[in-house]
């Protein structure tokens, strides 16, 4: 069990500052998701904390104390490799048991801590393997139970799915998840794949360029992102920025788009946004929240807008069709038979509650 | 939990595992370095200080004796000879090794059933001891007994008696067929596993465009495999400058002194006739020219590389 | 059909001259390999002959019947212990050189110990001739009282043997994925438990080839031998050439003696066929 702790930490790899500044208090039994571009520093910062690389200045602090000059054994943690790094000369059981033997634990116990592990891991049938005869699946599992069986008291994982395909990926997400709930110990996982970190996290951390963008639980990054990174780098497909202005007709603020429609805001961002008017912003809407006119119950907040369809890529459940606002792609999720083909005329509905207004050069969300 | 962890805070206590793992980079090399130091800096600092001395058999004077010994080597002709001797045995074996070594590989580098065992036979020589390899070419290149002499005479049609290893007609080509015979197959196994690495892509593509063989070869095959034949030039010629052991047991350096090499004639100095200054000063040159000869070869290869 | 029958036709030419291809390679190949391995073959039967087979003339090419008395006599004369000597001499040696060397190759293939300088220093050693060496080493030991004694002769084999021992195995190692060792380390073990319960046993090929080669170029050296030893400790290779120049019925000895030296040879070329261009290219070349 264990809280971290860390404040002002920063990484230089020779002239390149791998991570610059970085303030992070993750509380005990908390599933935290470090996300963000390759190269942003995530993958730095979680071996940090394991104690593989040496930090050049900043505190990193497990349940208080200092672990800052600690060898990476005397941490008590445990770690999944992106690429599993199971020992190939040792069979599954030796794996698992590696590190209670490195820890001097008594045999009887090893054996009942492997059983265990494997049992929950259902590898009970493997453990005479050798890392070779295994499946990618299931030396993922064997990568887990290497860790879990430790009792340490913070899990790390490093892009621990990234070399599985896609089914057993999303299969693995759900398997973390659950041994997660089940022993409820703090787990710092890293990955480049936001939907990972969408379904998995208690709390993102959204990092870029070595710094931290933005953290909080899922849902609130997803809605009310801070600036226009996070808000595109989250949801698939990304959010559309289409650039525009704000302009007030008959005292009512709108946003106007370069090819003269103007939607206006709800009522209630009238306010917030009446003493920014007449100024280029950004326009930032999902794809899911542009929806085909169905002509029937208009709710309030929701803008026409007419389109022509240039590019329509069906995906079974949904459709996604594509139309231009200038120079702009825009990305509108419509249903699975709404439009044709190529070239259909559309008339749209832009939720205008869910948009996000962003300045156009701090890129922070107004 | 707060004073179980400050008991266990690992910047205070001194802990010999803590210490051990925190200077291993420096614990494991160190012991290698120091006996390294032992061959590599102690001899070079050693003739440098003896050469400057005048010890030899007569006398032990360690007084400094300035540049004497060094003056001393300009003035030695058969030094320069034995370096002039040396020089031909490279300049005459390194290129006919490659070559050798370079059709060999070509041969065995299609598909060969037995491949293996061709290999393993053929990689004898140049793992056996170079002295036993020059005490077999002794026997074979005896004027009445070995073999040699019985295959050329008939191939000549009448009894031939060559005296390889004494008459100075054949001192040269003897010493140079049994190094020959004991490196090429280095060469071969070299240059074959370089030929293997080359991507048949590269080849296949040009002999789409039409590009004749010779074309193929000079052009894409040569220059794909020139780093490891770079490599395998540099082991061979670091070699051959130090060509001692297959000498010996030839001929001794003779007959006089035509076929002694630099490592043979500092061996003379040293230990047959104790001249102990002279010989360091000898050392030393050969020091400082394989640095260099080293240093440029390095060079020349990185050169090609990008 | 005069199609399908033309096809037929070309199809049978070519295979017929793949097939000559094949046989004309075949016989170079078997050539080429006969005219290598004559002079070992040449030796081995010399070894085996008797004093009236070695000299005649014209030359014996197969002898008559195979005798051991020629190696009998080596060992009635006590000059088989020269093997012996080489043999303590070779594996001792060995057994230090690969201990030394395969934990500073760890430093170098893991730490970048020293930069690039250091592992380039080390391989430098490797190239000076052993004459070179062998001269100031020699006034060394006089001075100590080491000449021509066991400990004399292994502590220079495995300095010698060091660098290329080294060089050898930190290629080994950068084989060797990062991610297990840093696994261990978080699973909890020391620096020196992840080098020998990880890095060892994955290296463990590497280890045996580089050994088999150290061993094979202590067993096969000359000049140290020659110079650093007398009576007590002379190794076969100084033995082999005790019988040259001397009177002709030597010969027996020199093959039968040569014989002896060569056989480790052939084991270790047998046992080392996957290793044997990494091992003599030092590691330039990854065959």
């Amino acid at each position: 069990m264990a809280r971290i702790t860390i404040t002002g930490l920063h990484k230089y790899y020779g002239n390149h500052h791998a991570v610059r500044g970085i303030d992070l208090d993750i509380p005990e039994g908390e599933f935290a998701v470090l996300v963000g571009p390759s190269g942003c520093g995530k993958s730095t910062l979680l071996r940090s904390i394991a104690g593989l690389e040496s930090v050049n200045d900043g505190a990193i602090e497990i349940d208080g104390e200092l672990v800052n000059d600690m060898r990476p054994r005397d941490r008590n943690l445990a770690m999944v490799f992106q690429n599993y790094a199971l020992y190939p000369h040792m069979n599954v059981y030796e794996n698992i048991a590696f590190g209670l033997r490195a820890r001097k634990t008594p045999a009887g116990e090893i054996d009942k801590k492997v059983t265990d592990a494997a049992a929950l891991l259902n590898l009970d049938l493997l453990l005479d393997r050798l890392p070779r005869q295994l499946s990618g699946g299931q030396r993922q599992r064997v990568a887990i139970g290497r860790a879990i069986v430790r009792d340490a008291r913070l899990f790390l994982f490093d892009e621990p799915l990234s070399n599985l395909d896609a089914q057993l990926r999303d299969e693995m997400r759900g398997e973390i998840k659950r041994l997660h709930q089940e022993i409820r110990k703090t787990f710092l996982y890293v990955t480049h794949d936001q939907i990972e970190a969408m379904t998995m996290a208690d709390r993102i951390v959204l990092m870029r360029d070595g710094i931290i963008e933005q953290q909080g639980p899922p849902l609130e990054l997803f809605e009310k992102p801070t600036n226009k990174f996070v808000a595109g780098f989250l949801g698939s497909p990304s959010m559309n920025f289409i650039p525009s202005a704000l302009v007030t007709e008959d005292g009512k603020v709108s946003v106007k788009f370069e090819d003269g429609t103007t939607l206006l805001l709800p009522e209630d961002r009238q306010s917030k946004y009446a003493s920014q008017a007449e100024r280029q912003i950004i326009f930032g809407i999902r794809p899911e929240h542009i929806s085909r006119a169905d002509g029937s119950d208009e709710r309030v907040g929701v803008e026409k807008y007419q389109s022509v369809i240039d590019l329509v890529l069906p995906t079974g459940s949904r459709t996604y069709g594509t139309f231009h606002i200038g120079r702009t792609p825009v990305v509108a999720e419509l249903q699975a038979h709404d439009v044709k083909g190529a070239g259909t005329a559309l008339a749209l509905l832009v939720d205008m509650n869910r948009a996000i207004l962003i300045d156009p050069d701090t890129e922070i969300v107004i | 939990m707060d004073t179980l962890g400050a008991h266990r805070s690992p910047a205070k206590a001194f802990s010999a595992g803590r210490f051990a793992d925190k200077n291993f980079k420096y614990l494991t090399i160190a012991p290698a370095v120091f006996l390294i130091l032992l061959i590599g800096l102690f001899p070079l600092v050693y003739t440098l200080m003896v050469s400057f001395q005048n010890i030899n058999m007569m006398e032990v004077d360690t007084s400094f004796s300035g540049l004497m010994n060094y003056e001393m080597l300009f003035e030695e002709s058969r030094l320069w000879l034995s370096l002039g001797h040396t020089l031909i045995f490279t300049a005459i074996a390194l290129p006919i090794e490659l070559g050798l070594g370079l059709l060999m590989a070509l041969l065995f580098l299609e598909r060969l059933p037995g491949k293996q065992i061709f290999v393993a036979l053929l990689v004898l020589p140049t793992m056996m001891s170079p002295i036993v390899a020059g005490a077999v070419w002794r026997l074979l290149f005896d004027n009445r007994y070995g073999p040699i002499n019985q295959i050329l005479g008939w191939i000549a049609g009448e009894p031939v008696t060559i005296l390889w290893t004494i008459n100075p007609d054949f001192v040269y080509p003897a010493i140079l067929i049994a190094e020959v015979w004991q490196w090429t197959p280095f060469m071969f196994l070299i240059l074959l596993a370089g030929l293997s690495n080359v991507d048949s892509a590269q080849t296949e593509a040009a002999e789409i465009d039409g590009a004749p063989y010779w074309l193929i070869f000079y052009k894409i095959i040569i220059p794909a495999i020139w780093p490891v034949m770079a490599i395998a030039l540099l082991i061979r010629g670091l070699d051959l400058f130090r060509l001692f052991d297959v000498v010996y047991a030839l001929t001794q350096g003779g007959p006089g002194t035509m076929t002694e090499t630099i490592s043979v004639y500092a061996y003379v100095q040293g230990f047959k006739q104790f001249e102990t200054s002279f010989t360091g000063a000898i050392a030393f040159l050969v020091i400082i020219m394989l640095t260099v000869i080293v240093i440029y070869a390095l060079k020349k290869m990185e050169l090609v590389e990008k | 059909m005069t199609i399908e029958i033309r096809a037929q036709q070309i199809r049978k030419r070519q295979n017929r001259r793949n097939a000559m291809k094949m046989a004309g390679r075949y016989c170079l190949a078997i050539g080429i390999t006969l005219v290598f391995i004559f002079p070992v073959y040449w030796l081995f039967s010399i070894s085996f002959k008797t004093p009236d087979e070695i000299f005649h003339h014209p030359p014996v090419w197969f002898p008559e019947s195979i005798q051991f008395d020629n190696y009998g006599v080596l060992f009635k004369d006590g000059d088989a212990i020269t093997v012996w000597n080489s043999l303590v001499i070779a594996t001792v040696s060995t057994v230090f050189a690969m201990f030394l060397g395969t934990i500073a190759a760890y430093s170098l293939a893991r730490f970048k110990t020293g930069g690039q300088h250091l592992g380039i220093w080390i391989i430098s050693q490797r190239m000076l001739p052993p004459i070179v060496i062998v001269f100031p080493i020699f006034l060394l030991y006089v001075w100590l009282g080491w000449v021509d004694t066991y400990h004399g002769l292994i502590i220079l084999y495995t300095a010698f043997n060091l660098p290329y021992v080294i060089w050898m195995m930190r290629g080994y190692m950068e084989d060797i994925p990062i991610e297990l060792e840093e696994s261990a380390l978080v699973d909890g073990c020391s620096r020196w438990e992840v080098l020998w319960k990880v890095v060892l046993p994955l290296a463990r090929s590497g280890i045996f080839a580089t050994a088999v080669f150290t061993f094979v170029f202590a067993w096969n050296d000359f000049i140290f031998a020659l110079i650093l030893s007398r009576t007590e400790v002379t190794t076969f290779p100084v033995q082999v050439t005790h019988y040259f120049g001397g009177q002709s019925n030597f010969w027996a000895k020199i093959a039968a003696m040569s014989v002896l030296g060569t056989i480790p040879i052939f084991i270790a070329v047998a046992i080392m066929q996957r290793f044997l261009v990494r091992g003599i290219s030092m590691g330039a070349v990854k065959g």
